[in-house]
């Protein structure tokens, strides 16, 4: 599904370039749970940017389904990723003007989805993820976990392949953090979408079938590897 | 890039139609801004709006000054240079539809007031002496009776204007075809009465209130024999400043320098007036449109910053540069159109109040209706494409990561 092949990233003008990964290869197989851990500043963030097409990598290949992305033109860019990947963010990233069906709906405009299918789907989507009684309510009308389940219905509201979710229980308390996590679990194993996850949370890690442990640009550590 | 998909041209309009109901959603969100906008983009809209229809109305009722007669009229009035009464040549005068190619028809005429009265009835009314073709050529119409004829050169007959002959009515005894009246000892027997007649620029006096009697009778009742006046009526396409001044040499004489006045003149006189006033509205447009136009743009901008996060987070979800631009641009364009059709409103409203404050007939033309509003969303989408560009080149990164 997914396949870094020595992915390097540097900022900064080139003479004093400041390199943020460092020749990063790694695969991840389709329809798997995979953890990127790693402290900040490891590189880790600037990873998943590139994975999700919103960053450059300064050399190196990124491979989706088996074909090389080209990076460059930024509409073709946008268009792949709103295509190909949904996007979990910690601090939820919900429009607080749009209901929660709305804010799902949201991708759906951007692939020229007519206005009443974007209801259906979103309201499918929310009942997924258990929220349909909620369909109509602002994002300031729900609690966390809840807004956390909508952004979760929004990533997915275009089936995408891969979910790229960073640090997505970072704002929520453990109970809520572990009902995310089961309905992202539940959600990877049903839709078989990839899922890719960075956090910090060891024991989340642990529970990933798959982790990678980026330290200070480099991958240090693979586990659970099934290829 | 590999993959994608490449929208349809039906999908880009989805896109636009989204963004045309979410823009009003997003306006409405940062009122107070969005308002100070509106006012420059009204202001502007509003006084392009008022002038266009007042000009529109000026114009209408500039020709209507000269309806009866038409445009193509030309007054020649002889001014005195000495003691003696001015006058023309009348044998001059009625000559020229022969003797210059740009005249169609010519008419002299001398005008003097007079107690005009009927059995003990007597009324102050203008004395008209004209040829016997002046009524014709001013288009005058007839209530009753009938006009001067040839014949009627020298006989002691008049053809009383509307209003002389309503005064000049008793209860019981219209003034009318066959009345006798009074001018300066001599009786004239009324021969018909004429339509009201709007008095119009053109006209040497008004007809309403005057009593018209041949030029032959001038030597009796009237200062002087010879006419005092002169209306022409030119033929199509002729320059009627050029045909005046070359009359005014031509009809010349020691007792007078007669003084072309021409409708094309008057018309261009007065459409001078009016293009000062259309200049200075023109003017006033011009700046609130621009100042509106700033506001516009300055509402986008501030939009655009405080929005890094949305547009952050629509490019992640799949929107394209050109899509956060296009969703920038729309809210710009329906800022100001909002703005323009307020404008229309309180622009056609003023021009309205001018309509009624001059007694004009209020008309509007119907370009204006879609050019008030339309010019106004042009401006917001110039003004708002710079703010629109700038979120379009955000890095989403930069902007996702944005508190």
């Amino acid at each position: 599904m997914l396949e870094v092949l020595d992915l390097t990233k540097t900022y900064g003008p080139p003479d004093q370039a400041t390199p943020v990964l460092r020749g990063v290869s790694f695969k991840v197989e389709a329809g798997s749970f995979c953890a990127i851990v790693g402290p900040s500043g490891s590189g880790k963030s600037t990873l998943m940017n590139i994975i999700g097409l919103l960053d450059r990598p300064t050399s190196g290949v990124l491979r989706l389904d088996g074909l090389d992305v080209a990076f460059g033109d930024r509409g073709q860019e946008a268009r792949f990723r709103g295509a190909t990947i949904g996007f979990v963010f910690q601090s939820f990233n919900l429009l607080s003007r749009l209901s929660a069906w709305e804010n799902v709906a949201l991708p759906l405009v951007y692939a020229g989805v007519p206005a009443r299918d974007r209801e259906q789907s979103a309201l499918a989507m929310l009942e997924r993820v258990g929220l349909s009684h909620r369909a109509h309510a602002r994002p300031a009308e729900l609690s966390g976990g809840q807004r956390q389940r909508v952004a979760l219905a929004r990533a997915l509201v275009r089936q995408p392949r891969l979910i790229l979710a960073d640090e997505p229980t970072g704002s929520l308390d453990s109970v809520t953090a572990g009902e995310v996590m089961a309905l992202l679990r539940d959600l990877n194993q049903r839709l078989g979408v990839t899922v890719l996850m960075v956090t910090h949370d060891k024991d989340l890690a642990a529970r990933c079938e798959r982790r990678i442990e980026v330290l200070d640009g480099r991958v240090v550590a693979e586990a659970g590897v099934t290829a | 890039m590999t993959i994608p998909t490449s929208p349809s041209p039906r999908a880009a309009l989805l896109t636009w139609t989204q963004s045309g109901a979410e823009a009003l959603a997003n306006l409405l969100a940062q009122r107070q801004r969005s308002a100070l906008a509106l006012l420059g983009i009204l202001i502007g809209a509003a006084s392009i709006v008022a002038m266009l229809t007042i000009g529109h109305m000026a114009q209408r009722e500039t020709l209507k000054l000269f309806a009866h007669m038409g445009v193509d009229m030309l007054q020649i009035h002889a001014n005195p240079v000495g003691p003696l009464p001015a006058t023309m040549d009348r044998a001059a005068i009625e000559a020229l539809p022969r003797t210059d190619p740009d005249v169609e028809a010519a008419a002299p005429l001398t005008i003097d007031r007079a107690k005009v009265a009927v059995g003990p009835a007597s009324q102050d009314a203008g004395i008209i002496a004209v040829a016997p073709n002046l009524p014709n050529l001013v288009r005058l119409s007839l209530a009753s009776g009938r006009l001067f004829a040839s014949v009627d050169e020298g006989a002691l007959v008049a053809v009383l204007g509307a209003d002389t002959a309503a005064a000049l009515s008793a209860p019981g005894a219209p003034a009318g075809p066959g009345s006798q009246i009074r001018i300066r000892g001599y009786v004239f027997t009324v021969i018909g009465v004429l339509r009201p007649v709007a008095f119009t620029a053109m006209d040497p006096a008004d007809y309403n209130t005057a009593v018209l009697v041949p030029l032959g009778d001038s030597a009796r009742i009237m200062a002087t024999p010879e006419p005092s006046t002169a209306l022409l009526r030119l033929r199509p396409g002729a320059d009627a400043t050029a045909v005046g001044e070359r009359l005014v040499v031509r009809l010349a004489n020691p007792t007078s320098a007669p003084q072309a006045t021409s409708a094309q003149e008057l018309i261009q006189s007065l459409n001078a007036q009016k293009a000062i006033h259309s200049r200075l509205l023109t003017a006033i447009g011009a700046i609130s449109l621009l100042v509106g136009g700033i506001g516009v743009m300055n509402v986008m901008m501030m939009g655009v910053m405080e929005r890094r996060r949305e547009i952050g987070l629509r490019a992640a979800l799949g929107a394209t540069p050109r899509d956060i631009q296009a969703m920038f641009l729309i809210e710009a364009g329906i800022l100001a159109l909002m703005g323009g059709l307020a404008g229309l409103a309180f622009g056609l409203l003023a021009a309205f109040v001018a309509a009624r404050a001059s007694g004009w007939t209020f008309s509007l033309s119907a370009y204006v209706l879609p050019l008030g509003p339309g010019l106004a969303a042009v401006v917001g989408m110039v003004f708002g494409f710079y703010p629109a560009l700038r979120a379009s080149r955000l890095d989403p990164i930069v902007a996702l990561r944005d508190e």
